[in-house]
């Protein structure tokens, strides 16, 4: 196939629309020969616009107001903690201090995230038909944040700035009732860039913590490090 | 979206404001369910909200930016739902539902083009078409397109590629495409 006019030809072009699209069973490894082909790159580069048009035949629908309610909430708490937090709260962690959990860092943070919490500790908004209820995290990580949202009888967890857990280990949520935290089949890590939202499982109803800890994959029926996130229900 | 990148909340609403709809009606018509499009809506604007420094403005407007999020998330539930077999919600009369004076010029110029892209998309040939939009409204790899219509990979790659480029030659004239 020529492209542009021009003789030059690679057969793995041929799955260009497919990745433009999605559609490749192993996207990665085409990406990482695009990275090297500028054949393939130059096919991609006049399909993408193609494809990013076709979000517009979609029928046109309104979003719900209670939905835009809730990520302003969201957004104004984390824009306030950060305005408190000071900017560097928002950078990547350095590499190398990333699980820097030292006494005093962690209950510097702790400090800090008490102040802002009689700040934001809970932003409530009426949605159309239910309540959405956020409450501030404390976070024993120095520059990330995490926040739970409860909206009905769901709740979700929302991070950023969290490191990704150490190699073998994976972060897992529990719930504490007063006696022993209870383990969750919550079991997640994070993206690259730190941020992560996911769902808590079961009722909250008479959880008095969520907590986070760092475990061997696979998960543990009993907590084996220090809770990196604590949040008071 | 420098703003945005900044931590400015005020920005980060008149991003909102702009992209909420469409966002919305995306995530919709992907997965079909009013709730799961709300949460996906909701994680896709907190993710825009999170990472806005990552926006390059050289890759495309931030309607593309913030539809593509949406996009991706939307196909991630979907195949972690494992419920593949709707997300042809109700194409028709949705226009219907949004009221008159909800629809300011540039909405109406925004569904001009839309009905040129759409127009464009329904042109193409059955085959063509059905391949373009399992793919990219389903979330169907092209392994399992060729087995739900019983059709080589090779000719659902054809399909493929030529569906975009005739869409690409309709769409010629457009300011946006292939620029």
């Amino acid at each position: 196939m020529s492209t542009h006019g021009k003789s030059l030809h690679c057969q793995e072009s041929e799955d260009a629309a497919a990745y433009v699209l999605g559609a490749l069973d192993e996207p990665e490894f085409y990406r990482q020969h695009l990275a090297t082909c500028t054949v393939c790159q130059a096919e991609v580069a006049r399909l993408q616009p193609v494809v990013d048009t076709l979000p517009a035949t979609v029928p046109p629908q309104s979003a719900p107001e209670g939905l835009r309610r809730r990520v302003v909430s969201v957004v104004r708490a984390e824009a306030e903690l950060l305005r408190v937090a000071g900017h560097e709260a928002d950078e990547p962690p350095r590499r190398g201090s990333r699980w820097r959990r030292p006494r005093g860092a962690v209950l510097a943070w702790g400090a800090l995230a008490a102040s802002v919490a009689a700040v934001l500790a809970i932003a409530l908004t009426a949605g159309s038909s239910e309540q959405t209820r956020v409450t501030n995290a404390q976070v024993a990580v120095v520059g990330a944040h995490a926040s739970l949202r409860q909206v009905g009888g769901h709740s979700e967890l929302l991070l950023a700035g969290m490191p990704q857990p150490p190699r073998g280990r994976i972060y897992e949520i529990w719930l504490s009732r007063g006696a022993a935290p209870q383990p969750t089949d919550a079991l997640f890590g994070v993206t690259r860039h730190g941020s992560g939202a996911v769902a808590v499982p079961g009722s909250l109803h008479g959880v008095k913590e969520v907590l986070v800890t760092s475990e061997p994959l696979g998960g543990s029926s009993h907590p084996t490090s220090t809770p990196l996130i604590r949040v008071a229900v | 979206m420098e703003l945005v990148a900044a931590g400015d909340a005020n920005a980060f609403e008149v991003i909102l404001e702009r992209h909420a709809d469409a966002a919305f009606s995306l995530a919709y018509r992907i997965c079909g369910r009013h709730a799961a499009a709300d949460d996906i809506t909701q994680e896709s604007c907190l993710a825009v909200w999170r990472s806005g420094a990552r926006y390059d403005r050289g890759r495309g407007s931030v309607r593309t930016w913030v539809l593509s999020i949406v996009h991706n998330r939307a196909i991630d539930a979907l195949r972690r739902s494992g419920v593949r077999d709707r997300r042809h919600a109700g194409d028709e009369g949705i226009e219907d539902s949004l009221e008159a004076n909800e629809r300011t010029d540039a909405q109406a110029i925004e569904n001009a083009t839309s009905r040129e892209i759409r127009g464009a998309l329904g042109e193409l040939p059955t085959e063509q078409r059905r391949v373009i939009e399992l793919a990219y409204f389903g979330g169907f790899t092209q392994t399992e397109i060729a087995s739900m219509l019983n059709t080589p990979i090779g000719t659902v790659k054809s399909r493929m590629r030529l569906g975009l480029e005739k869409l690409r030659d309709h769409l010629r004239g457009w300011e946006a495409v292939g620029t």
